[in-house]
């Protein structure tokens, strides 16, 4: 990991409703990278406010350029939004523990809710540059907040049925499951979708590795501030234990945090 | 190009000798090796570890932190690996680091602290201890040591009968009469004193209509409260004559400034390692460059130069 100032904003473009992706060149990090590492952005360089850094999984890496995807939702991310290829950013990076991708598995299934698509861009990327077959379940609110993908689809879902089927991703999981050989999971998304998506894979005996959010000071497993209760009772921080987990290293029954 | 002049950064706390005034604060900068890559325990002059008990503590339950204008709340609840493996997991790593490292306990008795602070007297790479009696994060011990001068006295007196190196005691804001405190704590023995560490403080989410911190409250840390440390920082510099170490809220050199002119002879950084690894850094030159502007040749001239 790095701390990389001043660095120059290439294209911050709104791709949906609400959800922008923004890029900037940092030739190291993106030669560094693995998917599911997160990258953790000064906001207002200068100004303390906001004050903490803001994390943010790596969505894509293309050539020397990283990018990521935020959706608008607090002061942080608004500000985000009004930034623009004048302006400079300071940015940590890689951090984390990202996807763990085991070449032995015939088929790697991507499950994304909503914003969840973030680390899933990257991720697909390498596997497709590993020639592992994989494809992308996704489900998102309404077709207005589709975010577009690279990754090859195999079903959509959405809360309103406005595109794919009519409800939650997760309900396609497992006749997904039932008719693919040897597979893997990796999830990304709300809390509730993660819980479920862990549990379908427990019981079917499938591996499953889920990328987990959290509220975040130092990113580097410094202050212990982003814990999430595991499997053993214990506390791990998400920031350098994960984001990424084996999801039988979660206790799911905590309240979610984010 | 001109070479630039060399400033004195060295400071030295009651005997203890810093090669600068920066110190990395409690909490902040975990067992020293955590921002490998972004900073250094070297960069500092000194690196005070994460509170440590006599046995492992799991922490609060979460959320743990949120941010809050120009602030954030912690209620981390002294989460810490315990004294043995701090000793034989953590402090080799730190030790290899090369930098002056002040160990930061809490017990819950006084028992406790008197039974760990023999414990790391013992630790040859340690040369100093700093009490904290001053977290507001946990029922007991910490703060209820803390906000009383009587019961601050008492345990000071009986670390500082086992304890032969500095000694260091972390006050808290939390009280109506800091002075108080530290005179308390002052005649009972103690060779430095540190403030402030957090206020109390709490925050709603007003769609859950539930505290946002796990623990309901938490400590207030960041520039929201440098006016207080400082306010804090000038009653104790009038009130006892050991020296005294600033913190609370140092973001950048014109904080630190501000509170070396107060009356404070060492800072240390907090919040502000979370935002900007580098500060220790960036704070150093910057404190280089205005001695230079001023005319200054040692850092120690600054200390409460305050003109009231």
């Amino acid at each position: 990991m790095k701390q990389y100032h001043s660095i120059q904003i290439a294209s911050n473009a709104r791709v949906s409703d609400k959800a922008y992706t923004l890029s900037f060149k940092i030739p190291g990090l993106a030669k560094s990278a693995d998917p599911g590492q997160f990258v953790h952005i000064r906001l207002s360089p200068g100004s303390n406010h906001p004050l903490l850094r803001r994390p943010f999984s790596i969505n894509d890496i293309r050539g020397d350029k990283v990018e990521i995807l935020y959706e608008v939702k607090g002061s942080g991310t608004e500000l985000l939004s009004q930034i623009s290829p004048k302006d400079t950013l300071d940015v940590i990076g890689p951090l984390g523990k990202g996807f763990d991708i085991d070449l032995r598995k015939r088929y790697h299934l991507l499950v994304a809710g909503g914003m969840g698509i973030a680390p899933m861009g990257f991720l697909g990327r390498r596997l497709k540059s590993l020639k592992l077959k994989h494809e992308l379940l996704y489900g998102c609110r309404s077709s207005s907040e589709l975010i577009p993908s690279d990754i090859k689809i195999c079903s959509i879902s959405s809360d309103d049925g406005s595109c794919g089927k009519k409800g939650l991703v997760t309900s396609l999981l497992p006749d997904k499951l039932e008719s693919c050989q040897n597979p893997v999971v990796y999830a990304c998304g709300p809390w509730p979708m993660l819980k479920a998506v862990a549990r379908i894979c427990q019981n079917k005996n499938i591996p499953c590795q889920v990328s987990l959010e959290s509220f975040m000071a130092c990113g580097v497993g410094a202050c212990q501030g982003c814990v999430v209760r595991s499997s053993d009772g214990s506390y791990i921080s998400v920031c350098d234990k994960g984001p990424v987990f084996d999801s039988r290293l979660i206790d799911w029954d905590q309240d979610c945090v984010v | 190009m001109k070479k630039l002049k060399k400033i004195d950064l060295r400071v030295s706390l009651a005997g203890l000798k810093l090669k600068n005034p920066v110190i990395a604060a409690s909490g902040t900068f975990g067992y020293g090796t955590e921002y490998t890559g972004l900073a250094e325990p070297g960069d500092f002059g000194a690196v005070i570890t994460k509170t440590i008990t006599l046995a492992p503590r799991p922490g609060n339950r979460p959320p743990r932190i949120c941010e809050t204008a120009s602030g954030m709340l912690n209620s981390i609840g002294l989460a810490n690996v315990g004294f043995e493996a701090f000793k034989n997991d953590k402090l080799p790593r730190l030790v290899e680091k090369k930098a002056v490292i002040i160990a930061n306990i809490a017990g819950n008795t006084i028992e406790e602290y008197v039974e760990l602070a023999k414990k790391i007297n013992k630790i040859s790479h340690i040369p100093a201890l700093e009490l904290n009696i001053s977290c507001p994060n946990v029922k007991q011990g910490g703060i209820a040591f803390g906000t009383d001068p009587s019961s601050a006295a008492a345990l000071t007196k009986a670390v500082r009968k086992v304890y032969k190196k500095t000694l260091i005691v972390k006050l808290s804001p939390n009280v109506s009469d800091i002075a108080a405190i530290a005179r308390a704590v002052e005649k009972a023995g103690a060779d430095a004193l540190s403030l402030i560490n957090t206020l109390y403080g709490m925050a709603v989410d007003i769609k859950k209509r539930r505290p946002v911190l796990g623990n309901i409250t938490g400590g207030l840390s960041g520039p929201a409260i440098k006016p207080v440390a400082l306010y804090n920082l000038y009653k104790a510099y009038h009130s006892v004559k050991i020296p005294l170490i600033g913190l609370g809220g140092i973001m950048d050199h014109r904080d630190a400034l501000e509170f070396l002119i107060t009356g404070a002879v060492a800072v240390q950084i907090g919040t502000a390692n979370f935002v900007n690894p580098s500060a220790a850094k960036d704070i150093l030159s910057g404190l280089a460059g205005y001695c230079r502007e001023n005319n200054i040749t040692k850092i120690t001239k600054l200390t409460g130069i305050l003109k009231c």
